[in-house]
């Protein structure tokens, strides 16, 4: 348990620091690289690594490099152009690189490869995983706090461990504030499919539900949509965002979002990775060291009751010291229950 | 003969030509430099012995096999648009016998795994086939209709009855090594199943010009009216079989992609290969030797643009305005010829 630990530290300290480094004294020439299979625009989940790849880059004076792939056979390649050209350290943004990852792994001993949300772990394959449970927690105690009907929404895409974890633990923080609460759940089969995501957040409001948290990618506007034309219609209703900090994307329903701060994880990894601490075993970013957390709309503070505030605040320190543990599906290798 | 393949290299060259012409003027209109990309692509797709059997070799694989799925179609006046959605029907059948066949010795399940992806692509094709010849619905729409079928049917199919054993994450279990390709140059990446799409490619050509089944094929193709009354051709069953064979060689393309590359089913396997195709196609003038090449240099063009995203830094949606315009640049000097052709005689 020393990796862990040390990592965590270092991670704190990264976080403590902030992003405007400026101090390193790092001369270690780090060439680092990055494969995501979307764009980095989507201002959420890929954007959020290529944020942390430049972040390396002026943290760390790292030689990086992007590519966007698309398919499994592209994976393989660019892995092996990454790897026979020399790069210390591959961050593969998401769990699709799993089984392509390990195969490189084998050939190239010499090279990290960080799979995001992974479940394969090598020597040199570490899977890096984010409790957004945690975050989805707290998003869920809000969520049955603001809820006049005590009933509140989930809408998910595609059914994957990793999304079914944070709605057990939204459902977890939901009932931590109203034991009674009814919790709806749908997974529409999409990340990015807006007007299916749309259509399953009306339904749920339809049948009662007046906060809504989404687990989906580009199809989170549908969810927003459909609240805000819900309170055009006269009906208090919410949104929670989730992923990364989407309060600003539509800031007049999303009272808060339960967020990952990657690229401070992603500048955490390298630095772990330079003192030789990374290897062998999935590493976990989660609230105790700043990478999630749920954040509050400064616009919507309001709305929020103190004592609710209170309450989240309290569950978040309890988190962070361990005194309060959040459900979460299990996926990694060698993790309990998983073969 | 002669002057119809220097016709047929003079566009290949003049494509070539214009599209890196066009190439240039975007890098340099995006703020990218012209000259550090290029680099990059011939590094990526030509650089060492490696790269260009690992990667552009390897990536040629699928699109010599769909473009010879199409360019054959096209020959017999059958307008398949529909070889990605049997290229997904081939992968997904040949992914379902090889995880069945798991305790079957190599020697069986190799040609087992791609008898199924061939069967799987046919069958595929056999829909929109019918429906022409028995219902008289043309054949772009339904191909294309069946594309997303089979799109869909892959990603329901690694939700669920094909999902991995452990049931965490949408992919099938991993083939076992006897249902996999074997590599054929050493210490590369690239498999049996180039020397698969270039037997095919041989044995497509002398088809097409010495059997009597490629006569009748260009025949129709050619003019189905005229192959039926003059030359007595049963034109239902031409256009037929070449549904079902085209199907069948994309459907290959699946099954190779699975059992040389990836060893298992996952979704977005391909990057659009079966549109793709009907570029590599056209740009090897629908003759299967023709495809090859234009196989060969898509596979290079696609090579190089992932070394231009890693070492130039140019974003991945540049290559697709590369490839459009060259499917553009092809279509018109296609044209432009056969127009010439016609004013000539």
């Amino acid at each position: 348990m020393n990796r862990p630990s040390r990592f965590l530290s270092i991670l704190a300290s990264v976080v403590a620091v902030g992003c405007s480094g400026g101090d390193s004294e790092v001369d270690v020439a780090l060439r680092a690289a990055l494969l995501t299979s979307g764009p980095v625009s989507d201002a959420g989940w890929y954007a959020g690594a290529y944020d942390g790849l430049k972040l390396i880059e002026s943290f760390l004076g790292a030689q990086v490099s992007h590519q966007q792939t698309r398919t499994p056979a592209e994976f393989d390649e660019a892995f092996l152009a990454y790897a026979a050209d020399g790069y210390d350290l591959i961050f593969a943004h998401g769990f699709e690189y799993q089984d392509a990852a390990i195969r490189a792994g084998e050939l190239f001993p010499n090279t990290t490869i960080i799979v995001s949300g992974g479940g394969r772990v090598a020597a040199n394959v570490v899977p890096l995983i984010f409790r957004l449970e945690e975050g989805s927690y707290l998003a869920g105690m809000a969520a049955a706090g603001l809820s006049r009907t005590g009933i509140v929404g989930m809408v998910g895409g595609v059914a994957i461990p990793p999304a079914q974890g944070t709605f057990r633990a939204f459902e977890a923080g939901a009932r931590a504030i109203d034991p009674e609460v009814r919790v709806l759940e749908t997974f529409t089969g999409d990340w990015n499919d807006v007007a299916a995501a749309k259509e399953a957040t009306v339904a749920q409001i339809n049948r009662g539900a007046d906060v809504i948290i989404h687990n989906v990618d580009a199809a989170s506007f549908g969810v927003f949509q459909a609240v805000r034309e819900s309170v055009a219609a006269g009906r208090t209703t919410w949104a929670l965002g989730m992923n990364s900090d989407q309060n600003d994307v539509a800031p007049d329903v999303i009272v808060g979002s339960a967020v990952i701060r990657i690229p401070e994880a992603f500048v955490a990894v390298a630095l772990a990775w330079q003192e030789g601490d990374v290897g062998g075993e999935a590493i976990y970013a989660g609230s105790n060291q700043q990478v999630v957390d749920f954040v509050i709309n400064p616009a919507l503070a309001h709305v929020v009751p103190l004592d609710l505030l209170e309450r989240i605040d309290l569950s978040r320190t309890q988190i962070r010291s361990g005194e309060l543990v959040v459900p979460r599906v299990a996926f990694v290798e060698g993790e309990v229950g998983v073969r | 003969m002669a002057k119809d393949v220097r016709a047929r290299v003079g566009v290949g060259v003049v494509a070539v030509g214009a599209t890196a012409l066009i190439g240039a003027v975007l890098l340099w209109w995006g703020g990218y430099d012209p000259q550090v990309a290029a680099g990059a692509m011939f590094r990526g797709s030509f650089g060492s012995w490696n790269t260009f059997a690992s990667i552009t070799l390897v990536r040629s694989v699928p699109l010599i096999l769909t473009g010879l799925a199409v360019s054959l179609a096209f020959r017999a006046g059958v307008w398949n648009i529909g070889a990605e959605g049997q290229l997904y029907a081939g992968a997904i059948a040949a992914v379902w016998v090889g995880l069945r066949g798991a305790t079957l010795p190599a020697l069986i399940l190799v040609p087992a795994v791609l008898m199924a992806a061939t069967l799987g692509g046919a069958a595929w094709a056999m829909v929109p086939a019918l429906m022409r010849l028995r219902l008289g619905i043309g054949e772009v729409i339904t191909t294309i209709l069946m594309n997303f079928v089979g799109i869909y049917l892959a990603a329901y199919m690694v939700h669920g009855p094909l999902q991995e054993s452990r049931g965490v994450f949408p992919q099938t279990d991993r083939l076992v090594e006897a249902a996999r390709l074997p590599i054929l140059v050493p210490s590369t990446r690239l498999h049996l199943g180039f020397a698969l799409a270039l037997l095919l490619a041989a044995g497509l050509a002398v088809l097409l010009r010495r059997s009597t089944f490629g006569f009748q094929l260009r025949a129709v193709g050619a003019s189905p009216e005229a192959a039926r009354v003059a030359g007595r051709i049963r034109t239902g069953r031409v256009v037929l079989a070449s549904f079902l064979v085209s199907g069948g060689i994309a459907g290959i393309a699946g099954g190779v992609e699975i059992s040389g590359l990836t060893y298992a089913l996952y979704e977005g396997l391909s990057p659009g290969w079966g549109y793709t195709a009907i570029a590599v196609a056209l740009l090897g003038a629908l003759d299967p030797i023709g495809v090859v090449v234009a196989g060969v240099f898509f596979g290079a063009l696609q090579a190089g643009a992932g070394a231009m995203q890693r070492e130039a830094g140019v974003p991945a949606a540049w290559v697709g305005v590369v490839e459009a315009s060259v499917i553009l640049t092809v279509l018109a000097l296609a044209r432009l010829r056969a127009v010439g052709r016609r004013g000539g005689s």
